[in-house]
Protein backbone atom coordinates (compact mmCIF):
# COMPACT_ATOMS: atom_id res chain seq x y z
CA UNK A 1 0.00 0.00 0.00
CA UNK A 2 1.50 3.34 -1.07
CA UNK A 3 -0.65 5.74 0.91
CA UNK A 4 -3.05 4.88 3.69
CA UNK A 5 -5.18 7.33 5.64
CA UNK A 6 -6.88 6.17 8.82
CA UNK A 7 -9.69 8.06 10.53
CA UNK A 8 -8.32 11.48 9.55
CA UNK A 9 -9.95 14.37 11.39
CA UNK A 10 -9.48 18.10 11.03
CA UNK A 11 -11.33 21.05 12.48
CA UNK A 12 -10.95 24.82 12.36
CA UNK A 13 -12.30 26.19 15.63
CA UNK A 14 -15.83 24.91 16.00
CA UNK A 15 -16.10 23.88 12.35
CA UNK A 16 -15.31 20.22 11.71
CA UNK A 17 -13.92 19.80 8.19
CA UNK A 18 -12.84 16.15 8.07
CA UNK A 19 -14.84 13.71 10.18
CA UNK A 20 -12.79 10.56 9.92
CA UNK A 21 -11.52 9.83 6.44
CA UNK A 22 -10.24 6.34 5.61
CA UNK A 23 -8.66 5.61 2.28
CA UNK A 24 -6.00 3.49 0.66
CA UNK A 25 -4.04 4.19 -2.47
CA UNK A 26 -1.96 1.73 -4.48
CA UNK A 27 1.26 2.53 -6.31
CA UNK A 28 0.66 4.03 -9.75
CA UNK A 29 -3.03 4.66 -9.14
CA UNK A 30 -4.83 7.87 -10.15
CA UNK A 31 -7.33 8.73 -7.44
CA UNK A 32 -9.84 11.53 -7.93
CA UNK A 33 -11.32 13.23 -4.86
CA UNK A 34 -14.58 14.94 -5.79
CA UNK A 35 -16.93 17.02 -3.72
CA UNK A 36 -18.60 20.38 -3.46
CA UNK A 37 -16.70 23.45 -2.22
CA UNK A 38 -15.90 23.40 1.49
CA UNK A 39 -16.08 19.62 1.91
CA UNK A 40 -12.41 19.37 2.89
CA UNK A 41 -10.82 18.17 -0.35
CA UNK A 42 -7.93 20.63 -0.29
CA UNK A 43 -7.55 20.18 3.47
CA UNK A 44 -7.07 16.46 2.86
CA UNK A 45 -4.19 17.11 0.43
CA UNK A 46 -2.57 19.71 2.69
CA UNK A 47 -2.62 17.21 5.55
CA UNK A 48 -0.76 14.68 3.40
CA UNK A 49 2.12 17.08 2.67
CA UNK A 50 2.16 18.53 6.19
CA UNK A 51 1.02 22.04 5.28
CA UNK A 52 -1.71 21.37 7.82
CA UNK A 53 -1.62 18.98 10.73
CA UNK A 54 -4.59 16.72 11.50
CA UNK A 55 -6.43 16.81 14.83
CA UNK A 56 -6.79 13.03 14.79
CA UNK A 57 -6.04 9.96 12.72
CA UNK A 58 -2.97 8.69 10.90
CA UNK A 59 -1.39 9.04 7.47
CA UNK A 60 0.93 6.24 6.36
CA UNK A 61 3.17 6.91 3.38
CA UNK A 62 5.24 3.98 2.13
CA UNK A 63 4.97 2.34 5.55
CA UNK A 64 5.87 5.46 7.54
CA UNK A 65 3.41 7.29 9.79
CA UNK A 66 3.94 10.97 8.94
CA UNK A 67 1.47 13.06 10.94
CA UNK A 68 3.79 13.46 13.95
CA UNK A 69 6.87 14.46 11.95
CA UNK A 70 8.57 17.79 12.61
CA UNK A 71 8.82 20.44 9.87
CA UNK A 72 12.44 19.37 9.24
CA UNK A 73 11.44 15.68 9.07
CA UNK A 74 8.87 16.56 6.41
CA UNK A 75 11.66 17.54 3.98
CA UNK A 76 11.99 14.05 2.38
CA UNK A 77 8.19 13.60 2.43
CA UNK A 78 7.74 16.79 0.41
CA UNK A 79 10.41 15.60 -2.02
CA UNK A 80 8.38 12.41 -2.39
CA UNK A 81 4.98 14.16 -2.64
CA UNK A 82 4.93 16.97 -5.18
CA UNK A 83 1.96 19.27 -4.83
CA UNK A 84 0.36 21.30 -7.61
CA UNK A 85 -1.66 24.09 -6.06
CA UNK A 86 -5.07 25.44 -7.00
CA UNK A 87 -3.39 28.67 -8.07
CA UNK A 88 -0.20 28.53 -10.13
CA UNK A 89 1.72 29.75 -7.03
CA UNK A 90 4.74 30.64 -9.15
CA UNK A 91 7.13 33.06 -7.43
CA UNK A 92 6.33 36.28 -9.25
CA UNK A 93 9.76 37.85 -8.69
CA UNK A 94 11.51 34.92 -10.39
CA UNK A 95 11.63 33.83 -14.02
CA UNK A 96 10.16 30.49 -15.08
CA UNK A 97 13.68 29.01 -15.12
CA UNK A 98 14.38 30.22 -11.57
CA UNK A 99 10.97 28.99 -10.42
CA UNK A 100 11.59 25.50 -11.75
CA UNK A 101 15.23 25.34 -10.64
CA UNK A 102 14.26 26.49 -7.11
CA UNK A 103 13.27 23.01 -5.96
CA UNK A 104 15.93 21.26 -8.08
CA UNK A 105 18.75 23.23 -6.39
CA UNK A 106 17.33 22.39 -2.97
CA UNK A 107 16.78 18.69 -3.53
CA UNK A 108 19.65 17.97 -5.95
CA UNK A 109 22.49 20.25 -4.80
CA UNK A 110 25.04 18.08 -6.63
CA UNK A 111 23.70 19.03 -10.09
CA UNK A 112 25.72 21.44 -12.22
CA UNK A 113 24.10 24.46 -13.88
CA UNK A 114 24.15 22.65 -17.22
CA UNK A 115 22.36 19.65 -15.72
CA UNK A 116 19.79 21.95 -14.10
CA UNK A 117 19.21 23.73 -17.44
CA UNK A 118 18.79 20.36 -19.10
CA UNK A 119 16.27 19.20 -16.51
CA UNK A 120 14.30 22.47 -16.68
CA UNK A 121 14.09 22.12 -20.48
CA UNK A 122 12.98 18.52 -20.14
CA UNK A 123 10.14 19.22 -17.68
CA UNK A 124 8.98 22.22 -19.70
CA UNK A 125 8.70 20.04 -22.79
CA UNK A 126 6.76 17.47 -20.72
CA UNK A 127 4.10 20.13 -20.09
CA UNK A 128 4.30 21.40 -23.68
CA UNK A 129 5.91 24.75 -22.95
CA UNK A 130 8.71 26.13 -25.11
CA UNK A 131 10.95 29.21 -24.89
CA UNK A 132 9.45 30.48 -21.64
CA UNK A 133 12.52 30.08 -19.40
CA UNK A 134 13.26 33.81 -19.27
CA UNK A 135 9.64 34.91 -18.89
CA UNK A 136 8.17 36.09 -15.60
CA UNK A 137 4.89 34.45 -14.54
CA UNK A 138 2.89 37.64 -15.15
CA UNK A 139 4.03 37.62 -18.80
CA UNK A 140 2.24 34.30 -19.44
CA UNK A 141 -1.40 33.28 -19.68
CA UNK A 142 -3.05 31.61 -16.70
CA UNK A 143 -3.04 28.24 -18.45
CA UNK A 144 0.68 28.53 -19.19
CA UNK A 145 1.33 29.47 -15.57
CA UNK A 146 -0.54 26.35 -14.46
CA UNK A 147 1.60 24.21 -16.73
CA UNK A 148 4.81 25.90 -15.55
CA UNK A 149 3.69 25.22 -11.98
CA UNK A 150 3.18 21.57 -12.88
CA UNK A 151 6.67 21.51 -14.45
CA UNK A 152 8.14 22.96 -11.24
CA UNK A 153 6.53 20.18 -9.22
CA UNK A 154 7.61 17.30 -11.47
CA UNK A 155 11.15 18.72 -11.70
CA UNK A 156 11.97 17.36 -8.23
CA UNK A 157 10.93 13.87 -9.42
CA UNK A 158 8.23 13.14 -6.86
CA UNK A 159 6.81 9.65 -6.52
CA UNK A 160 3.39 11.08 -5.67
CA UNK A 161 1.65 13.95 -7.42
CA UNK A 162 -1.05 15.78 -5.50
CA UNK A 163 -3.20 18.10 -7.61
CA UNK A 164 -5.43 20.66 -5.92
CA UNK A 165 -8.15 21.56 -8.44
CA UNK A 166 -5.70 21.76 -11.34
CA UNK A 167 -8.27 22.97 -13.87
CA UNK A 168 -10.07 25.64 -11.84
CA UNK A 169 -10.30 28.91 -13.74
CA UNK A 170 -9.26 27.40 -17.09
CA UNK A 171 -11.17 27.39 -20.36
CA UNK A 172 -12.54 24.02 -21.60
CA UNK A 173 -9.75 23.49 -24.15
CA UNK A 174 -6.98 24.12 -21.61
CA UNK A 175 -8.88 22.04 -19.05
CA UNK A 176 -8.83 19.06 -21.41
CA UNK A 177 -5.15 19.64 -22.13
CA UNK A 178 -4.28 19.75 -18.42
CA UNK A 179 -6.32 16.62 -17.72
CA UNK A 180 -4.52 14.75 -20.49
CA UNK A 181 -1.27 16.02 -19.09
CA UNK A 182 -2.09 14.63 -15.63
CA UNK A 183 -2.81 11.25 -17.17
CA UNK A 184 0.29 11.22 -19.39
CA UNK A 185 2.57 12.45 -16.58
CA UNK A 186 1.27 9.77 -14.25
CA UNK A 187 2.04 7.13 -16.85
CA UNK A 188 5.33 8.62 -18.13
CA UNK A 189 6.78 9.34 -14.69
CA UNK A 190 5.06 6.32 -13.08
CA UNK A 191 3.73 8.46 -10.25
CA UNK A 192 0.85 7.82 -7.90
CA UNK A 193 -1.60 10.71 -8.23
CA UNK A 194 -4.32 12.23 -6.06
CA UNK A 195 -6.41 14.80 -7.90
CA UNK A 196 -8.83 17.04 -6.03
CA UNK A 197 -11.44 18.28 -8.45
CA UNK A 198 -15.03 19.26 -9.15
CA UNK A 199 -14.76 17.78 -12.60
CA UNK A 200 -16.61 14.44 -12.73
CA UNK A 201 -16.25 14.21 -16.51
CA UNK A 202 -12.49 14.31 -16.24
CA UNK A 203 -12.55 11.89 -13.30
CA UNK A 204 -14.59 9.38 -15.31
CA UNK A 205 -12.11 9.70 -18.18
CA UNK A 206 -8.79 9.33 -16.40
CA UNK A 207 -9.26 8.15 -12.79
CA UNK A 208 -8.54 4.61 -11.68
CA UNK A 209 -10.66 5.25 -8.63
CA UNK A 210 -12.91 8.06 -7.42
CA UNK A 211 -14.02 9.09 -3.95
CA UNK A 212 -16.76 11.61 -3.33
CA UNK A 213 -16.54 13.70 -0.16
CA UNK A 214 -19.58 15.19 1.49
CA UNK A 215 -19.65 17.04 4.81
CA UNK A 216 -16.21 15.79 5.78
CA UNK A 217 -16.90 12.11 5.07
CA UNK A 218 -16.55 9.78 2.12
CA UNK A 219 -20.03 9.61 0.64
CA UNK A 220 -19.17 7.22 -2.20
CA UNK A 221 -16.16 5.54 -3.72
CA UNK A 222 -15.28 3.13 -6.47
CA UNK A 223 -14.00 2.87 -10.01
CA UNK A 224 -15.52 5.13 -12.67
CA UNK A 225 -17.64 2.15 -13.79
CA UNK A 226 -18.92 1.65 -10.21
CA UNK A 227 -19.82 5.31 -9.85
CA UNK A 228 -21.68 5.40 -13.16
CA UNK A 229 -24.02 2.82 -11.64
CA UNK A 230 -24.31 4.53 -8.26
CA UNK A 231 -27.73 5.51 -6.93
CA UNK A 232 -26.25 7.97 -4.39
CA UNK A 233 -28.00 11.34 -4.99
CA UNK A 234 -24.76 13.32 -4.67
CA UNK A 235 -22.93 11.09 -7.13
CA UNK A 236 -25.85 11.33 -9.53
CA UNK A 237 -25.76 15.13 -9.20
CA UNK A 238 -22.10 15.11 -10.20
CA UNK A 239 -22.80 12.64 -13.00
CA UNK A 240 -25.65 14.68 -14.39
CA UNK A 241 -23.40 17.74 -14.50
CA UNK A 242 -20.68 15.70 -16.18
CA UNK A 243 -22.62 13.89 -18.85
CA UNK A 244 -25.80 15.93 -19.01
CA UNK A 245 -27.91 13.37 -17.18
CA UNK A 246 -27.80 9.60 -17.24
CA UNK A 247 -30.49 7.07 -17.23
CA UNK A 248 -30.98 4.88 -14.19
CA UNK B 1 -13.20 36.79 20.33
CA UNK B 2 -13.59 40.04 22.28
CA UNK B 3 -11.30 43.00 21.50
CA UNK B 4 -8.98 42.82 24.56
CA UNK B 5 -8.55 39.07 24.07
CA UNK B 6 -7.90 39.60 20.37
CA UNK B 7 -5.19 42.17 21.16
CA UNK B 8 -3.55 39.75 23.65
CA UNK B 9 -3.81 36.98 21.06
CA UNK B 10 -2.16 39.17 18.40
CA UNK B 11 0.62 40.35 20.74
CA UNK B 12 1.29 36.76 21.79
CA UNK B 13 1.27 35.60 18.18
CA UNK B 14 3.71 38.36 17.23
CA UNK B 15 6.08 37.43 20.06
CA UNK B 16 6.05 33.75 19.11
CA UNK B 17 6.72 34.79 15.50
CA UNK B 18 9.67 36.97 16.64
CA UNK B 19 11.10 34.01 18.54
CA UNK B 20 10.73 31.89 15.39
CA UNK B 21 12.51 34.54 13.29
CA UNK B 22 15.39 34.85 15.76
CA UNK B 23 15.86 31.11 16.22
CA UNK B 24 15.77 30.58 12.43
CA UNK B 25 18.23 33.44 11.86
CA UNK B 26 20.72 32.01 14.37
CA UNK B 27 20.32 28.35 13.37
CA UNK B 28 20.40 28.88 9.61
CA UNK B 29 21.76 32.32 8.72
CA UNK B 30 20.10 33.76 5.60
CA UNK B 31 21.79 34.16 2.27
CA UNK B 32 23.96 37.31 2.36
CA UNK B 33 22.84 38.43 -1.10
CA UNK B 34 19.15 38.40 -0.18
CA UNK B 35 19.85 40.43 2.99
CA UNK B 36 21.83 43.01 0.98
CA UNK B 37 19.02 43.15 -1.58
CA UNK B 38 16.54 43.89 1.20
CA UNK B 39 18.78 46.55 2.76
CA UNK B 40 19.12 48.23 -0.62
CA UNK B 41 15.40 47.93 -1.33
CA UNK B 42 14.28 49.35 2.05
CA UNK B 43 16.88 52.15 2.04
CA UNK B 44 16.18 53.22 -1.53
CA UNK B 45 12.42 53.15 -0.97
CA UNK B 46 12.62 55.50 2.00
CA UNK B 47 15.75 57.58 1.52
CA UNK B 48 14.23 60.53 -0.35
CA UNK B 49 11.29 60.98 2.02
CA UNK B 50 13.51 60.53 5.08
CA UNK B 51 16.02 63.09 3.84
CA UNK B 52 13.28 65.59 3.00
CA UNK B 53 11.51 65.04 6.31
CA UNK B 54 14.80 65.24 8.22
CA UNK B 55 15.53 68.62 6.65
CA UNK B 56 12.16 70.02 7.66
CA UNK B 57 12.21 68.53 11.16
CA UNK B 58 15.55 70.27 11.80
CA UNK B 59 14.08 73.45 10.36
CA UNK B 60 10.95 73.25 12.51
CA UNK B 61 12.93 72.56 15.68
CA UNK B 62 15.12 75.57 14.98
CA UNK B 63 12.15 77.85 14.33
CA UNK B 64 10.41 76.72 17.53
CA UNK B 65 13.50 76.94 19.76
CA UNK B 66 14.43 80.28 18.20
CA UNK B 67 11.07 81.75 19.23
CA UNK B 68 11.72 80.77 22.87
CA UNK B 69 15.47 81.32 23.13
CA UNK B 70 15.63 84.79 21.66
CA UNK B 71 13.47 86.05 24.55
CA UNK B 72 16.31 85.09 26.90
CA UNK B 73 19.07 86.15 24.53
CA UNK B 74 20.31 82.52 24.49
CA UNK B 75 20.62 81.84 20.75
CA UNK B 76 24.10 80.39 21.26
CA UNK B 77 22.48 77.14 22.43
CA UNK B 78 20.03 76.94 19.50
CA UNK B 79 22.10 74.42 17.48
CA UNK B 80 22.71 72.20 20.49
CA UNK B 81 19.13 72.08 21.74
CA UNK B 82 17.62 71.61 18.30
CA UNK B 83 20.03 68.80 17.34
CA UNK B 84 19.80 67.11 20.74
CA UNK B 85 15.99 67.01 20.53
CA UNK B 86 16.15 65.58 17.03
CA UNK B 87 18.71 62.89 17.88
CA UNK B 88 17.06 61.77 21.10
CA UNK B 89 13.42 61.96 20.13
CA UNK B 90 12.19 63.20 16.80
CA UNK B 91 14.77 61.52 14.56
CA UNK B 92 14.13 57.91 15.59
CA UNK B 93 10.37 58.55 15.76
CA UNK B 94 10.32 60.12 12.34
CA UNK B 95 12.31 57.29 10.76
CA UNK B 96 10.03 54.73 12.37
CA UNK B 97 6.89 56.43 11.07
CA UNK B 98 8.39 56.81 7.60
CA UNK B 99 9.38 53.13 7.52
CA UNK B 100 6.00 52.12 8.88
CA UNK B 101 4.14 53.96 6.12
CA UNK B 102 6.34 52.85 3.25
CA UNK B 103 8.24 49.68 4.07
CA UNK B 104 5.87 48.23 6.68
CA UNK B 105 2.85 48.45 4.41
CA UNK B 106 4.86 47.21 1.41
CA UNK B 107 6.32 44.20 3.24
CA UNK B 108 2.98 43.25 4.74
CA UNK B 109 1.26 43.44 1.33
CA UNK B 110 4.07 41.53 -0.39
CA UNK B 111 4.11 38.64 2.10
CA UNK B 112 0.31 38.69 2.37
CA UNK B 113 -0.05 38.33 -1.40
CA UNK B 114 2.47 35.48 -1.39
CA UNK B 115 0.45 33.80 1.36
CA UNK B 116 -2.96 34.06 -0.31
CA UNK B 117 -1.61 33.00 -3.71
CA UNK B 118 -0.09 29.90 -2.06
CA UNK B 119 3.49 30.93 -2.92
CA UNK B 120 4.53 30.45 0.72
CA UNK B 121 3.03 26.94 0.77
CA UNK B 122 4.84 26.23 -2.50
CA UNK B 123 8.15 27.29 -0.93
CA UNK B 124 7.55 24.83 1.92
CA UNK B 125 6.62 22.08 -0.53
CA UNK B 126 9.84 22.68 -2.47
CA UNK B 127 11.86 22.02 0.67
CA UNK B 128 12.67 25.54 1.84
CA UNK B 129 11.78 27.19 5.15
CA UNK B 130 9.85 30.35 4.17
CA UNK B 131 10.81 32.07 7.44
CA UNK B 132 14.46 31.67 6.48
CA UNK B 133 13.97 32.47 2.80
CA UNK B 134 11.44 35.31 2.98
CA UNK B 135 11.08 36.69 6.49
CA UNK B 136 14.58 36.76 7.99
CA UNK B 137 16.17 38.79 5.12
CA UNK B 138 13.33 41.34 5.30
CA UNK B 139 13.55 41.50 9.09
CA UNK B 140 17.32 42.13 9.07
CA UNK B 141 17.00 44.47 6.08
CA UNK B 142 14.49 46.73 7.86
CA UNK B 143 16.60 46.92 11.04
CA UNK B 144 19.91 47.69 9.31
CA UNK B 145 18.29 50.16 6.91
CA UNK B 146 16.70 52.06 9.75
CA UNK B 147 20.19 52.95 11.04
CA UNK B 148 21.30 54.21 7.62
CA UNK B 149 18.11 56.21 7.34
CA UNK B 150 18.49 57.58 10.87
CA UNK B 151 21.99 58.77 10.00
CA UNK B 152 20.81 60.39 6.74
CA UNK B 153 17.77 61.95 8.42
CA UNK B 154 19.81 63.38 11.29
CA UNK B 155 22.43 64.80 8.96
CA UNK B 156 19.72 66.54 6.96
CA UNK B 157 18.03 67.79 10.13
CA UNK B 158 21.29 69.56 11.07
CA UNK B 159 21.44 71.03 7.56
CA UNK B 160 17.77 72.11 7.79
CA UNK B 161 18.30 73.54 11.27
CA UNK B 162 21.42 75.45 10.19
CA UNK B 163 19.64 76.88 7.11
CA UNK B 164 16.77 78.17 9.22
CA UNK B 165 19.16 79.46 11.88
CA UNK B 166 20.75 81.62 9.16
CA UNK B 167 17.43 82.69 7.64
CA UNK B 168 15.31 83.21 10.76
CA UNK B 169 17.68 83.75 13.68
CA UNK B 170 20.36 85.64 11.75
CA UNK B 171 23.09 83.25 12.99
CA UNK B 172 25.96 81.99 10.89
CA UNK B 173 26.44 78.27 10.26
CA UNK B 174 29.63 77.97 12.35
CA UNK B 175 27.89 79.53 15.33
CA UNK B 176 24.99 77.07 14.99
CA UNK B 177 27.20 73.98 14.66
CA UNK B 178 29.58 75.14 17.39
CA UNK B 179 26.81 74.76 19.98
CA UNK B 180 25.99 71.16 19.06
CA UNK B 181 28.70 69.27 21.05
CA UNK B 182 27.65 71.04 24.26
CA UNK B 183 24.20 69.42 24.23
CA UNK B 184 24.71 66.34 22.10
CA UNK B 185 26.58 63.83 24.23
CA UNK B 186 27.43 60.21 23.42
CA UNK B 187 24.65 59.28 25.83
CA UNK B 188 22.05 61.10 23.74
CA UNK B 189 23.39 59.47 20.57
CA UNK B 190 23.20 56.05 22.28
CA UNK B 191 19.64 56.87 23.43
CA UNK B 192 18.63 57.73 19.86
CA UNK B 193 20.18 54.53 18.52
CA UNK B 194 18.45 52.49 21.24
CA UNK B 195 15.09 53.97 20.31
CA UNK B 196 15.76 53.49 16.62
CA UNK B 197 16.64 49.82 17.07
CA UNK B 198 13.60 49.04 19.25
CA UNK B 199 11.26 50.79 16.81
CA UNK B 200 12.83 48.91 13.89
CA UNK B 201 12.50 45.52 15.60
CA UNK B 202 8.86 46.27 16.43
CA UNK B 203 8.08 47.41 12.89
CA UNK B 204 9.91 44.48 11.25
CA UNK B 205 8.12 42.00 13.51
CA UNK B 206 4.64 43.45 12.98
CA UNK B 207 4.82 43.83 9.21
CA UNK B 208 6.31 40.39 8.58
CA UNK B 209 3.93 38.75 11.07
CA UNK B 210 0.81 40.40 9.66
CA UNK B 211 1.87 39.63 6.08
CA UNK B 212 2.90 36.05 6.80
CA UNK B 213 -0.34 35.21 8.61
CA UNK B 214 -2.68 36.83 6.08
CA UNK B 215 -5.87 34.92 5.28
CA UNK B 216 -8.92 35.71 3.18
CA UNK B 217 -7.73 36.57 -0.33
CA UNK B 218 -7.25 40.12 -1.58
CA UNK B 219 -9.50 41.55 1.14
CA UNK B 220 -7.31 39.80 3.67
CA UNK B 221 -4.21 41.45 2.20
CA UNK B 222 -5.94 44.83 2.53
CA UNK B 223 -6.83 44.06 6.14
CA UNK B 224 -3.23 43.05 6.90
CA UNK B 225 -1.86 46.28 5.48
CA UNK B 226 -4.29 48.39 7.50
CA UNK B 227 -3.60 46.36 10.64
CA UNK B 228 0.15 46.75 10.08
CA UNK B 229 -0.14 50.53 9.74
CA UNK B 230 -2.35 50.82 12.80
CA UNK B 231 -0.39 48.44 15.02
CA UNK B 232 2.98 49.93 14.16
CA UNK B 233 1.82 53.52 14.78
CA UNK B 234 0.31 52.62 18.16
CA UNK B 235 3.18 50.29 19.04
CA UNK B 236 5.88 52.82 18.15
CA UNK B 237 4.16 55.54 20.20
CA UNK B 238 3.89 53.25 23.23
CA UNK B 239 7.46 52.07 22.80
CA UNK B 240 8.64 55.68 22.54
CA UNK B 241 7.10 56.38 25.92
CA UNK B 242 8.60 53.20 27.40
CA UNK B 243 12.11 53.78 25.99
CA UNK B 244 12.01 57.42 27.17
CA UNK B 245 11.27 56.14 30.69
CA UNK B 246 14.14 53.61 30.49
CA UNK B 247 16.63 56.15 29.10
CA UNK B 248 15.50 58.70 31.71
CA UNK B 249 16.05 56.22 34.53
CA UNK B 250 19.61 55.36 33.40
Amino acid sequence: MALEIKNLQKRFGEKVILKGIDLKLNKGEILFVLGRSGTGKSVLLKNIVGLMRPDGGEIWLDGQEITKLSEREYFPIRKKCGMVFQQPALFDSLTVFDNISFGIKKHFPQLSLEEIKDRVGRVLSLVNLKNVETKFPQEMSYGMQKRASLARTVAIEPEYLLFDEPTTGLDPVTTTAINKLIQSLSHTLKTTSVVVSHDMKCALDIADRIIVLNEGKIAAQGTPTDLRKSSDPLVRDFLSEAVGGISA
Amino acid sequence: MSSPLKIIDEVGGGMIFLKEILSTAFKTPPDRESVLTQIYSVTSQSLSTTVASGFFVGAIMTVQFNAQLKQFDALSVLGGLSTSGTIRELGPLLIAFMLSGKVGAFTSAELGTMRVTEQIDAIRCLGTNPIQYLVVPRFIGIIISSFFLLFAGLLMSIVGGACLAVLVAGMNVTEYIHGIPTYVSWASVAGGLFKCSTFAILLATICTYKGYTTTGGSKGVGRSVVATALSTMVGITLLDWLTSLIIGAL
